[in-house]
C-alpha cells in the first residue's frame, strides 16, 4: 500500500547538499515533509569560489534567502558575462554577456540583421549590439533602467566556503534537521536504499535519498544501472589548480577565460582576491610546472594556497534509480567553465521539485527525470566542447586534438546549422539559449553563411540606422549603470541589518 | 546552382495562396518571381474551418487588419472547443485557450491546487477556472487588452471561417503584389539529369513553368513530393482510423457560439463551425466501422438547419509524410500529412511549413544541413500533434460501438503512454516549449475524456484549506468580472466586423 513521503534524508556536502535541503524544506516543510541533512566533510578549500549563472538570484529568493547576503558576506561581485582570451590566435577576445532574450513576439531576432549587415561590410564586432557583453566590458552592472528591447542581467563570483556556510546557516536556522558523519554502509533491497549506516552505527532510513555528494556519488555511484560515462573525448582536461591573488582594482564586470598551451586559466574577480583556475591535460604539463607557470600565466602573485584535484567531465547513466536521486555533481559533472557549476544542482534540484513524487511507492516520476536531467546535462557539455572544438591554437598537441575531434551528433547539428543560417535549434532543457549560442559561436569564429531572408524586407537605410540606434541605445543604457563597485557598495549598506542577523 | 529566384507553387487553395500571399509579402516580387498554378477543374478541399491562435501571428506578418479579415471570410471568433459525449454518451467538457485559473504562490502549477480542491469535495467542473471557456458558455466574445496588472485575465482567440473566402481573399492579396496565377493542371515534371532539381513543370496546355523551387500544395495528390520524389508516407491509420469525413453546410439558425462543437458519434465524430452567413458540419468516420451512405444520411438528421448543398465525400488517411522537404521540393498542406480537424491544426500545419521554411529559405544553394533541419522539427511538431489527437480516442470509457472499442484498446505510441501515465498517478501532463499543445490544453482534455489523475504536487498541500480557498475565490471572481465585462459574441460581430451582405453573396 503506498502512501506519501514523509522523510527525505540528503547526503552530501557544501552549497549542493544545503541548496537541496533548502529548496525541499521551504517547499514541502509546510505539507508535513521532513527534510534531513547527513553532512559530508567538506570538498572546499579556501581558496574556492563558485561562479554562478544569473538564475542563481531566482533561486535565492525562492527559498527566502536575501541576495544581498551575497555580496555582504561572501564576498561577492556581479558578473555580466565571461570574457573568453587566447583561444583564437590572433583574434580578439570576446564576451558572453548575460543578455535576456527579447519578448516573445518581437519578431526575427537581431543577429540575422547582424550577419546582413557584416556581409555589408559591418565591422563591429557581435558583442557590442549586446547589453549584458557591454556592460560586463564597462564594469557595469545591468540592474535598473533597460530597454525593453535590450535587457540583461548579472550572475555571481562568490566564496565557496562563505556561500555554504550562509546557506547551511540559513537551511539549519529554518528547521532542517543535519548531522556530521560519513556513509559506512548502504543497505539495498533490489533497486532501493532501505537504509544508509553512518560512521557511529546509526542507522537512517527515508522515503526518498537524495545523493548531493558530488563526485564521490556516496548513493548513486552504488545503485544498478547508474555507471559513469566519461565525456573525456570531448573535454579533455582531468586536472585543476586552484589559487588565489590579490583582488582586482577597480573590479571588472566579468570573469576572464584564457586558453594556454596545455588547458585554460580562469581569473574570477571576488572582493577580497582573485580566484584563479587552471584546467589542463596532466598528459601535457605536470602539476608542478603548471603551478610554476601560473603567476606568470595569470600576470598576477599567487599566493601559497594553491590546491590540485582531478576532473572527471561525465554524467551517470540514471540520476534516480529506486527511491535514490542524484543532483548536482553526482549526477553530472563538467568544468568550471562558462559559470556551470551550481547551476548543475540548481537545474537537478528544481526539476527533482516539480516532479517530486506523490508516493513512496513506484516513483513514475524516476524516468523522466532522468531523461530530463540527460538531455540537460549533453546541452551543457555540447556547450563546453564547443570552445574546445572551435579554439584556433594551431600546433599544439591539445587543441589540435581537440579541433579534430569528432563531435557529438547534438553538437554538430548545431553548428552545422549556425554556419548554414545563423539559426540555433536549441533542444528541450537547454540551459543556454539561442543569443548565448550566438555570441560562444560567433566568438569563436563560426560565420553564418546566410541569413533568413525576411531580413531583405527592411530597406538598407532603416538597416543601417536601426543598427546604429542600438549601439547608441547600449552605450546610455551602459552609462546609467552603477560600476560593480558602487553596486557592492550599495548592496553592503542596505544588508547590513541583515547580515547581523547571521553574525 | 544560382541565386533562388524564381518560386513556383503548385495547386492553390489555403496552403497554395497562405504560402503565395507569405512569399510575395516577405521576398516580394521585385527579386523573386512567383507563380501559382492550379486548375478550376480541381476542387479544393476547403470547408468551414476553425484555427487556434498562432493564426493571428500569420495575418499579422501579411499586416491584415484584422476586422476587414473577418468581414471577408465571414469569420466567428473562437475560445475554444466543446466535446460532447467524448468520454461517454451525455459528458461534455471545453478545451479553451488560453490558461488554467492563475499563478497561486507555491511555485506548482494552478491544477495542482484545483485536484486538490476536487478531491476534497470541490465542483469538478474546471470551465469554471479559466476565461475563455466561461466566456464561451455564455456565448460573450470582445477583444479585450492584455491586463496591464495582472488583475484580470486575458482573452486568448483564434478563429472560424470560411476557408475557400480566405483562399480567395489572399488570391487578391497576392495578385496585387505581384503573384503570377496560371490556370492549368499539371502534367508533366522536368528534372536535372545530374541534381535531380525539378526545373520545370509542363501544363496540360503545353506551358513551360520552369522555377528554382516549388512548393507542393497539390493536397493529397502530392504531385511533386510523392509523384516525383517518392518521399514516403507513415500511415498512421493504426492510431487514427478515421479515413472519410462527409461535410455539408446548412443555414444558420442561431447566433453563431464564439466555439466549435465536436461530438462523438457511433463510429467518428461530427464537427459544428458556426460562421457569420452558415454553420459548417461534417461526420469524420471510418469507412471499416459505417459506410458513406450511413455516415452522410446520419449527418444529415443531424443537423440543426436546413442543408445547403449535398454532403460531399472526403477520403484521407492519416499520417505523415515521410520527408516533407526535398531537393528543391516542400510540401505545404494535405501534401505534407494529415491530421483529422480535431484540434483544428490543419491550418496551423500549413503556417508552420511556410514560416520554417522563410527560417531556413535558401538565398543561394540549397543547403542538405537546413532540409534536415527542417524534416526533424517538422517531424517533432507532428508527432506532438499526432500524440494530442490520438488521447482523445484512448482515453474515454465509451464502449459501446465496435468502433469505440477499437480505440480504446489500441496500442499506442510509447511517448503517448508515458504521458498518460505520469498524468494518471499526479496530474502532471509536463510539455516542453516546443509542443504546440500545453498543459492547459493536455489537461482539459485528458481530464475531459476522464483520466482522473490519482494524486497532485505535494506542495500543493503546503498552503491552508482557507489560503487555498481564498485563492480560488479570488480568481473565480477575476474570471466573473472579465466575462460579465463582455458583450455577446453576436453583438460583437455586429458592431465590429460583420460581413457585408455582397461578400456573403461571394
Amino acid at each position: 500500500m503506498s502512501r506519501r513521503i514523509e522523510q527525505i534524508v540528503v547526503v552530501g556536502a557544501d552549497a549542493p547538499a544545503w541548496m537541496a535541503a533548502a529548496a525541499l524544506h521551504s517547499s514541502l516543510g509546510g505539507a508535513g515533509i521532513r527534510v534531513r541533512v547527513i553532512e559530508l566533510p567538506t570538498l572546499l578549500q579556501p581558496v574556492d569560489a563558485y561562479s554562478a549563472l544569473p538564475e542563481l538570484g531566482g533561486f535565492l529568493y525562492r527559498i527566502g534567502l536575501e541576495e544581498q547576503l551575497l555580496f555582504n558576506i561572501c564576498k561577492a561581485v556581479p558578473i555580466a558575462g565571461q570574457r573568453f582570451s587566447n583561444w583564437s590566435g590572433a583574434a580578439p577576445p570576446f564576451l558572453h554577456g548575460y543578455d535576456r532574450p527579447p519578448p516573445p513576439g518581437a519578431g526575427l531576432g537581431f543577429t540575422q540583421l547582424w550577419i546582413k549587415g557584416r556581409q555589408k561590410g559591418l565591422r563591429t564586432a557581435f558583442e557590442n549590439f549586446f547589453l549584458g557583453a557591454m556592460a560586463a566590458k564597462a564594469g557595469r552592472v545591468p540592474v535598473a533602467v533597460q530597454g525593453d528591447e535590450l535587457r540583461a542581467t548579472f550572475g555571481y563570483n562568490i566564496d565557496a566556503s562563505a556561500y555554504s556556510a550562509l546557506l547551511r546557516h540559513f537551511t539549519v536556522q529554518g528547521g532542517v534537521e543535519s548531522k556530521a558523519a560519513r556513509v559506512a554502509d548502504v543497505e539495498t533491497d533490489g533497486d532501493r536504499i532501505t537504509a544508509i549506516v553512518l560512521d557511529d552505527g546509526e542507522r537512517v532510513e527515508a522515503d526518498l535519498f537524495v545523493d548531493a555528494s558530488g563526485p564521490q556519488t556516496v548513493l548513486i555511484g552504488r545503485m544498478p544501472g547508474a555507471e559513469f560515462e566519461s565525456w573525456r573525448q570531448w573535454l579533455p582536461c582531468d586536472r585543476m589548480l586552484v589559487a588565489s591573488g590579490k583582488a582586482l582594482r577597480p573590479l571588472p564586470g566579468f570573469s576572464q577565460i584564457s586558453a594556454f598551451r596545455q588547458g585554460w586559466l580562469g581569473l574570477f574577480p571576488l572582493q577580497d582576491r582573485t580566484a584563479v583556475t587552471a584546467v589542463y591535460d596532466s598528459g601535457e604539463i605536470s602539476d608542478k610546472n603548471m603551478l610554476d607557470n601560473l603567476s606568470t600565466l595569470a600576470n598576477l602573485p599567487i599566493g601559497g594556497d594553491a590546491v590540485v584535484s582531478s576532473l572527471c567531465q561525465g554524467a551517470r547513466r540514471r540520476t534516480w534509480v529506486g527511491n535514490c536521486v542524484a543532483i548536482g555533481e553526482s549526477a553530472f559533472s563538467l568544468e568550471p567553465l562558462d559559470a556551470v557549476q551550481l547551476h548543475i544542482a540548481h537545474f537537478c534540484i528544481s526539476q527533482l521539485m516539480t516532479l517530486f513524487p506523490v508516493e513512496a511507492g513506484a516513483f513514475p516520476e524516476a524516468e523522466l527525470y532522468d531523461r530530463i536531467i540527460r538531455r540537460a546535462a549533453i546541452n551543457l557539455r555540447d556547450f563546453q566542447a564547443a570552445h574546445y572544438k572551435l579554439n584556433r591554437r594551431f600546433d599544439m598537441p591539445l587543441w589540435d586534438r581537440c579541433r579534430d575531434a569528432a563531435l557529438p551528433e547534438t553538437l554538430q547539428r548545431k553548428l552545422d546549422n549556425f554556419t548554414a543560417r545563423g539559426r540555433i535549434p536549441l533542444n528541450d532543457d537547454e540551459t543556454f539559449e539561442e543569443q548565448a549560442w550566438e555570441s560562444l559561436l560567433i566568438g569563436h569564429g563560426v560565420m553564418p553563411q546566410s541569413y533568413d531572408p525576411r531580413v531583405d524586407a527592411l530597406p538598407e537605410q532603416d538597416h543601417i540606422a536601426l543598427t546604429q540606434a542600438r549601439l547608441n541605445d547600449i552605450v546610455g543604457l551602459v552609462d546609467g549603470m552603477a560600476s560593480v563597485d558602487e553596486f557592492i557598495a550599495g548592496a553592503d549598506s542596505q544588508s547590513q541589518k541583515e547580515a547581523e542577523a547571521f553574525g | 546552382m544560382q541565386q533562388v529566384r524564381d518560386i513556383v507553387i503548385v495547386g492553390g487553395g489555403t496552403a497554395g495562396w497562405m504560402a503565395a500571399a507569405a512569399f510575395a509579402k516577405v521576398l516580394g516580387t521585385q527579386t523573386h518571381s512567383i507563380t501559382l498554378i492550379e486548375s478550376d477543374e480541381i476542387g479544393t478541399v476547403g470547408v468551414g474551418e476553425a484555427t487556434i491562435p498562432p493564426i493571428m501571428q500569420f495575418n499579422a506578418l501579411l499586416g491584415i487588419d484584422e476586422d476587414e479579415f473577418v468581414r471577408e471570410t465571414n469569420a466567428t471568433f473562437k475560445l475554444g472547443i466543446e466535446f460532447i459525449d467524448w468520454r461517454k454518451p451525455g459528458s461534455s467538457y471545453f478545451h479553451p485557450f488560453g490558461t488554467f485559473g492563475a499563478n497561486i504562490t507555491g511555485g506548482v502549477g494552478f491544477m495542482n491546487y484545483w485536484l486538490r480542491w476536487v478531491q476534497s469535495g470541490g465542483d469538478p467542473d474546471f470551465t469554471r477556472f479559466i476565461a475563455e471557456g466561461q466566456a464561451a458558455r455564455e456565448g460573450r466574445f470582445a477583444r479585450v487588452p492584455a491586463p496591464q496588472d495582472g488583475q484580470l485575465p486575458r482573452l486568448n482567440y483564434a478563429y472560424q471561417f470560411d476557408a475557400a473566402a480566405y483562399a480567395a481573399y489572399l488570391r487578391r492579396f497576392s495578385e496585387r503584389r505581384g503573384v503570377t496565377r496560371s490556370e492549368g493542371r499539371v502534367v508533366d515534371v522536368e528534372q536535372n539529369t545530374e541534381t535531380g532539381y525539378i526545373e520545370a513543370v509542363k501544363l496540360a496546355d503545353g506551358t513551360r513553368v520552369a522555377g528554382d523551387f516549388f512548393i507542393d500544395c497539390s493536397g493529397f495528390r502530392a504531385l511533386l513530393i510523392e509523384g516525383v520524389f517518392k518521399a514516403g508516407f507513415d500511415d498512421w491509420s493504426h492510431w487514427l482510423p478515421n479515413n472519410r469525413a462527409a461535410a455539408v453546410p446548412c443555414e444558420r439558425v442561431e447566433d453563431p457560439t464564439p466555439f466549435t462543437r465536436s461530438t462523438a458519434r457511433e463510429s467518428g465524430w461530427q464537427w459544428r463551425i458556426p460562421l457569420q452567413h452558415r454553420t459548417g458540419n461534417g461526420y469524420v468516420f471510418s469507412d471499416s466501422y459505417i459506410s458513406e451512405d450511413e455516415a452522410s444520411r446520419l449527418l444529415l438528421d443531424r443537423l440543426d438547419g436546413r442543408p445547403l448543398a449535398d454532403p460531399k465525400i472526403l477520403r484521407f488517411t492519416a499520417g505523415k509524410r515521410r520527408r516533407g522537404w526535398v531537393k528543391n521540393c516542400l510540401a505545404v498542406g494535405l501534401s505534407s500529412g494529415f491530421l483529422e480537424p480535431l484540434e483544428s491544426t490543419s491550418i496551423h500545419l500549413i503556417q508552420v511549413a511556410i514560416m520554417k521554411l522563410f527560417e531556413l529559405f535558401p538565398l543561394r544553394e540549397i543547403n542538405p544541413i537546413l532540409i534536415d533541419q527542417y524534416n526533424r522539427e517538422t517531424d517533432a511538431l507532428y508527432d506532438h500533434v499526432r500524440d494530442f489527437i490520438i488521447a482523445h480516442y484512448k482515453v474515454t470509457d465509451r464502449d459501446d460501438t465496435p468502433y469505440w472499442h477499437y480505440c480504446r484498446n489500441m496500442t499506442i505510441p510509447d511517448s503517448l503512454a508515458a504521458k498518460l501515465e505520469l498524468f494518471r498517478e499526479r496530474g502532471e501532463p509536463r510539455t516542453s516549449p516546443s509542443e504546440l499543445f500545453r498543459e492547459t490544453s493536455w489537461f482539459a482534455v485528458l481530464y475531459g475524456q476522464g483520466l482522473i489523475p490519482r494524486s497532485y504536487h505535494p506542495v500543493a498541500n503546503a498552503l491552508s484549506e482557507d489560503e487555498l480557498q481564498l485563492a480560488l475565490a479570488s480568481i473565480r471572481t477575476a474570471i466573473r468580472h472579465r466575462v460579465d465585462s463582455l458583450p455577446s459574441h453576436a453583438d460583437f460581430l455586429e458592431r465590429c466586423c460583420s460581413a457585408r451582405p455582397t461578400a456573403t453573396a461571394a
